[in-house]
Order: C-alpha cells, then structure tokens, then sequence
C-alpha cells in the first residue's frame, strides 16, 4: 500500500513533482559549481600567475656578490660561477616535480656588436625560449615563451638551437629600446666575435631587455665560449602561500614535522629540494613574487569561499521553499489520509520517503549539471577546465536530502497540525 | 463592498489567509534579490579591494633619469604625480670596493622608505644604531658576525655598520644600501632612479605612467612589466569569476523563485475558476494576481537587498578587512528586476488556465 501510494503520488502529480524536482536540481547545480569553483579558483589564479614569471631564483654558490644595476650584469664573466645546464631537468624530479611549471636559464655578458658598421655596447642575454626536455617518460618544454609572459615579440621568436646552425645565420631577438637606437629592423644581421647572428623579432619587455640582444642559450654558450652553462635559472612553482610552518627552519623542527614541511608545496621546501637536487646551487624564493602573491592568492580565495557559503545557502532556501511550497498545497491529501485512518507517521513517512527520492534524483542531475557548469567556466575565464572531485557527489546527495527533508518536515508538521474534517471542508 | 474596496480586500486577504504560501513565495524573491545584491556589490568593489593588496607588491613604476642624476623639479614633479596614492623612493647606484679588493653594488636612498617600499624582505635586525642596510649575500661575505667593515669609493673610504640585514631573493641581496647623505659624501653622486608605487587600479597605473612620461622628458618611465601584467591578470580574472559565478547563481535560484511562483498560482486555480464563476472579467482576475505577486516580490526584494548588502559587507570584513559598501544604485535594478519576475512567473500560468473552463476546475477535472 504505501509503495502504491508513493509510485501514485509520482504518477499523478507530475508537474507538482517536476517544479520540485527542478528546484533541486537547480539548487544542487549552483551548489556543484560553486563548491568546483571556489575549490579551484586559487590554483587556476596561481597557474595563471605562474605563466606571468618565475618566484624562485637559482643562482651558483659563489663567494662573490653580483655586480647587477638595473637590471645589468656588470660583473666581467671571469669572475663569474655557473650552473650545469645538463643539471637543469633534474629540477623537474623534485619530489614536488609535478608543480614545475617552467624554469628560464640566463648567461649574459656585456659585449660589443657591429651593427651597419657600427660598434655598439650592449648586453647579449642567452635563454631558451620554449627548449624540449625528457626527465624520465615525461615530455616537458620550457623557456620564456611559457614563463614570462610578459616578454611581447614582434616577428617571430627565435628557435632553440641545440649547435651553431649550418648554413644560415642563427636567429636572435633585439630590445625594443636598442632597436630603437641602433636602427635595427626584423632581418637585419649583426655581427658578434666575427659571428652574424640575424634578428627575427623586437622585444618588449619593459625592463633590462630592452636594451640587449636575447639569444637562444646554446647560440650565446658558443659566443662566449662557456658551453653548458648558465649563471642564473628562473623557476616557476606552483607553490602554497607560506604560513607560519612554512616559514620556520627545517634544521630546527623534529622529524615528523620536518616531513610534512618537505612534502607541503611551500616555496621555501621547494627551494630545499631544488639545492638538494642540484649541489653547488642556492635556491632562493623571490620574495616580492612569493610572498604578495601568496597573500593575494588566499584573499582570493578566501572571499571565494565566503561567496560559495552565501550561494549555499540562496540555494539551501530556495529549495527549501519550494519543497514547502508543494507540500502546502497538499493539505487535502494530508486530510484524507487521516480522516481514512493513517497515523500522523505513516503520513510523515510517505511525504518524507518522497522527498527523499526527488533529492537523490535531483542531486544526482544538478551535479551532473554542476560539472559541466564549472567546466565551462572554467574553460571560458581560465582557458582550462575545472575539474569536479567525486567525492563532491557524495556531498551534494547528502546536501539534497538534509535540504529537502528541511523544506519538507516543516510544511507536513504543519499540514497534520489541522483537523482533517476542517481541511477536507476547505475551511484551513 | 465597491470594486476598488473589494480588490484591495481580495489583495490583502490573500496573503493573510495564506500566511506560509505568501511566505514561501516571499522567500524565494528575498533569496533571488540577496545573491544578486551581494555578487553585484562584490563584484564592483573588487578591483579597488585587490588593487590594495598590490600594494606590497612595492615599486610598479621605476623612473630612471636618462643622463646624470635628477633634479630637485623633477623629484617633486614626481612626488606631486603620485599625491598621496602610492610612494616615491628616490635611489642612486655605484659600485664600490668592498674589503678583500671586491667590487659591490651600493645604493643611497631614505633607509626606512626603501624598507617600507620593499615589505617583502624579510629583515634581520644587527644594530640599531647602525648606518646601512645590508643585503644577505654581502653580509654573508664582509661581515659574517654582523662587525663593521670599510668600502671605498675612488679615494674616499666609509666605515659600514650594519643595521639590518634584509634577504629579498633578488639582486638586492648582493648590494648594500646606505642613507643618501652617506652615500653622497662618498660618492658625490645624486639619485638618478626612483622606485615609485603607483596605487591603483590597471588602468589607474597606466594613466599615472603616461602622465608622468609627458611630465618629465628628461627622463625613462618604465612599468614592472612583471608586476602590472600578474595585477591585470589576477584582478580581471577573479572580476569575471566572481560575475559569472553570481550570474549562474542568480539566474539559477531565479528559475527556482520562478518554479516556485508558478507552481503555487497554478495551485489556485480553484480560486481563479469561482472568481471566474462569480462574474470577474479574466483581466480583473490577472491584475489581482499580478498585484498580489508585485506586493509580495517588492516586500522580498526590499527584504533581500537589505541581507544582499550585509552579505557583501561581511565578506569585506571578513575576507579583505575592510568593508565593502552598499551600492545604492543597484537598489532599483534590483526592485525592478524581481517585480518583472514576479509578474511574468505569476501572469503566465494565467494563461494556461484560461482555457479551461471554470466549471471543469470547479468539478475536479
């Protein structure tokens, strides 16, 4: 009998189920999407930041200090240490490898260019620009072109020569402002050591580059006759904005708390195991990146948050009335019932069992719809998807039916409250 | 009872004699009108909340005369620029001789501006009656125990006294700064960079570089690329997270105020068939749904741009501790925007039902 009644209820009543239905699952959709996207929101922020230069600096141990002013390198390179270039893809087996997003080497040297006949002075700056690597199965490219995204080329980027190429002029890219200055336009060649290099592309950066030739490293490796190596490394991390723990001495925290500084994504346990990696390199967190991005990235975060609860609970409401709002109107059927001899449980139970299968079914569609929803925005804002984690799933179910049960409880306590010969008059 | 009199009777009665029905349907518009508020508000007062922690980011402009040092003019032309939005620490460069036959970067500038400017670095205290920031990597090298140490500049000699020692990640770790009158004396050089912070929106930043380019031709005014191009990137990108994210919310919990409404006329369709039998026009009977809807979403939107505007101002005070306003301009697209749904949600079942009969609803049918 009650499975009659229930199956009948659904049966008969279907648009009154299907407003129902709908509210829960547009509920549970806002929920699902809210939840993927404040979940994510900081780690798409940070990627994307990631793209927009590198936070930690890897530079060779060395008793001697930079010589560096605006932004160029002055020390004469006799004097300089180096980085093995053929260390560099040990960086991506880190432990925390998986969040390298991109590392940049650079080897400059103030050197003079013939250009039209004429003798200037200007920093020639070697890096890669989207170089391939292979650590372990993983294939992996790297270089400004990914990581510093503010570098704008106009021309063509210069590709990543692995030797002098045969036959033709190696490519390079001239500074907007030495472009400028010089008179140097895409196609023209200048000439270095003896050595004619032709410049494919202006760069703008709005910084020391400007006035430098930028070459593909292994070109500049060869000018300046230091093959394989390089004087500094950029790395881009994806890393967690550092809080207290983060910031505290591995060399003073007992073991089991040294492990879970080591694998928590700070960039200081990053820079750890990058100098552990690589001897004879100090890794060191670019602060003014690090820590004001860190900062903003929880803001952002956090009033996403803030956001996703209020949603939560727009939607909880909205539902929640909805579910009322049916179950009012059903006063007659909860007179009947009684006046037919059902307890006030057996009522309960039926409204209740109701409820509860629209909210499994309308939890199961609004998360579905929810994924696809975050999905979408994240492709459109972030250029990437944004994933919904299973275990949401259970959430949302659970989420469906404590709202329902809520909406709907109320209304039917409410209902059994009046005399069923009253209601079945009209008169309630 | 006259026309007038009975309408507003029908009106009143209608939602007293159904206090939950006219509640729920109340809920559902409050609960609309609240998120769009509070995403709304968010949503435009976010800009200025991120700019403000770009803040720490430290210098976004660097100003760096093009020959010799700049002039008094041109330091307050800079100062004028910026007027209480941002900071301008004027900085000047040399390379000295550090003890050991070395050479090292110095920079003169106000000491506790620079500090302020950069408050990033991350500083270790040495002495406080000392005369010279030191960077990590020169501290490391000359003074390894925080003593004294001597630099030279051409024939000139300066004893150095660490004050504090700042790591910053950066090339500044390999340099060390002096106060500008020490730094003057030895070198008798002026400053000829200025590491400016612009406050500000993208745009805000922008109008200040090109203001300050035309202002002093003498000079190379440069945004940190690096800097300016994350602010852009993050702000806009959590600008349009935040609205689409709200969109989606609102016009979701809409459907559902919509559902809602819908399904609780249509639940009165017996009312509507004994108005219809008693004599009402189908006019007479839509105006008095449509004002009963309009009554009920006005008290919901009111109610909901109220609790939309704590919303926006809590997550101000709880998130970026400072709050974000009520913007009363949204109050009317707000009131407007639930009434016309209101309307719609209740006037168009209206239509289903009018080609029934009334008698056919009357018997049950």
């Amino acid at each position: 009998m009650f499975f009659r009644l229930l199956f009948e209820s659904f049966r008969r009543q279907k648009r009154r189920k299907s407003v129902a239905l709908l509210a829960i699952v547009l509920g549970m959709t806002v929920a699902t999407a809210m939840l993927a996207v404040a979940n994510d929101v900081g780690d798409k922020v940070n990627e994307d930041l990631r793209r927009n230069g590198g936070n930690i600096l890897l530079t060779p141990m060395d008793d001697t200090l930079d010589v560096d002013i605006g932004g160029v390198n002055l020390k004469p390179l006799s004097e300089s240490r180096f980085i093995a270039e053929s260390d560099l893809p040990k960086i991506k087996g880190i432990f925390w490898g998986h969040n390298i997003k991109g590392f940049v080497p650079y080897l400059s040297d103030l050197q003079q260019l013939r250009v039209k006949n004429r003798v200037i002075d200007a920093e020639l700056i070697g890096t890669y620009f989207a170089q391939t690597f292979r650590y372990g199965k993983e294939q992996f490219t790297t270089g400004a072109r990914s990581v510093n995204g503010w570098w704008k080329v106009d021309g063509e980027w210069p590709q990543d020569y692995a030797s002098w190429p045969q036959g033709s002029a190696p490519e390079v890219l001239a500074g907007r402002t030495l472009a400028r200055q010089a008179g140097l336009a895409v196609g023209d060649e200048i000439e270095l050591h003896g050595k004619t290099l032709r410049i494919s592309g202006i760069l703008n950066t709005g910084g020391a580059e400007d006035n430098a030739i930028v070459a593909p490293l292994h070109i500049v490796q060869q000018i300046l006759g230091k093959p394989g190596e390089v004087q500094k490394v950029v790395v881009s991390a994806l890393t967690k904005p550092e809080d207290a723990f983060g910031r505290r001495d591995p060399d003073r925290m007992t073991p089991a708390d040294r492990d879970r500084w080591y694998c928590s994504p700070y960039a200081n346990s990053i820079s750890f195991q990058i100098s552990e990696a690589l001897p004879n390199v100090h890794a060191e967190q670019i602060r003014q990146v690090e820590q004001t991005q860190g900062k903003v990235l929880s803001r952002i975060s956090g009033m996403m948050l803030l956001l996703t609860v209020a949603a939560l609970f727009a939607a909880a409401l909205a539902v929640s009335a909805a579910m009322a709002a049916t179950i009012l109107e059903r006063r007659s059927e909860v007179g009947l019932m009684k006046s037919l001899g059902a307890s006030n449980s057996t009522v309960a139970s039926l409204f209740l069992t109701e409820a509860g299968c629209l909210a499994i079914v309308g939890g199961l569609a609004g998360f579905f719809f929810g994924a696809v929803l975050a999905h979408r925005i994240g492709l459109t804002v972030f250029g990437s998807p944004i994933d919904v984690q299973p275990v949401v799933l259970a959430l949302i179910i659970l989420a469906a039916l404590i709202i329902t049960f809520a909406g709907s409880a109320g209304a039917v306590r409410k209902a059994m409250r009046f005399d069923p010969a009253v209601v079945l008059r009209g008169e309630a | 009872m006259r026309g007038k009199q009975l309408f507003l009777h029908l009106l009143l009665k209608a939602s007293w004699v159904r206090k939950d029905r006219a509640l729920t349907a109340l809920i559902s518009v409050a609960v609309v009108a609240s998120m769009a508020t509070a995403g709304l508000t968010v949503y435009y007062d976010l800009e200025n909340k991120l700019s403000r922690e770009f803040r720490s980011f430290g210098a976004n402009v660097v100003i760096t005369a093009r020959t010799g040092a700049f002039n008094d003019a041109e330091i307050s032309t800079i100062k004028s620029a910026i007027a209480g939005k941002g900071a301008v620490v004027p900085v000047a460069y040399a390379i000295a001789n550090g003890p050991g036959n070395t050479r090292v970067v110095i920079g003169g500038a106000n000491l506790a501006a620079l500090r302020n400017l950069n408050s990033w670095w991350s500083v270790q205290p040495a002495d406080s009656t000392g005369t010279a920031l030191v960077g990590t990597r020169a501290a490391a090298l000359y003074s390894a125990k925080g003593a004294g140490f001597e630099i030279g500049f051409g024939s000139k000699k300066i004893q150095i006294r660490p004050k504090a020692v700042f790591t910053s990640g950066s090339d500044d770790d390999s340099r060390i700064y002096l106060d500008s009158s020490d730094f003057t004396a030895l070198t008798a050089t002026a400053s000829n960079t200025a590491l400016v912070r612009v406050d500000g929106s993208p745009r805000e930043i922008q109008d200040a570089v090109t203001h300050l380019t035309s202002a002093l031709p003498g000079a190379e005014v440069k945004p940190v690329r690096e800097i300016t191009h994350a602010q852009t990137a993050i702000v806009g990108k959590t600008r349009s997270v935040v609205l689409t994210a709200s969109l989606i919310v609102v016009v979701m919990i809409m459907l559902c105020m919509v559902a809602t409404f819908t399904g609780s006329v249509l639940e009165r369709r017996k009312d509507f068939a004994v108005m219809k039998a008693l004599g009402a026009s189908d006019g007479t009977v839509k105006v008095l749904f449509a004002a009963e809807s309009c009554l009920l979403a006005l008290a919901g939107a009111a109610a909901g741009y109220v609790v939309g505007c704590g919303i926006a101002f809590w997550i101000g005070k709880a998130n970026f501790d400072a709050a974000i306003l009520p913007d009363p301009l949204l109050l009317l697209p707000v009131l407007l925007g639930s009434i016309l749904l209101a309307l719609i949600a209740s006037t168009a079942p209206l239509r289903l039902l009018k080609r029934i009969q009334p008698a056919g609803i009357l018997r049950g049918e």
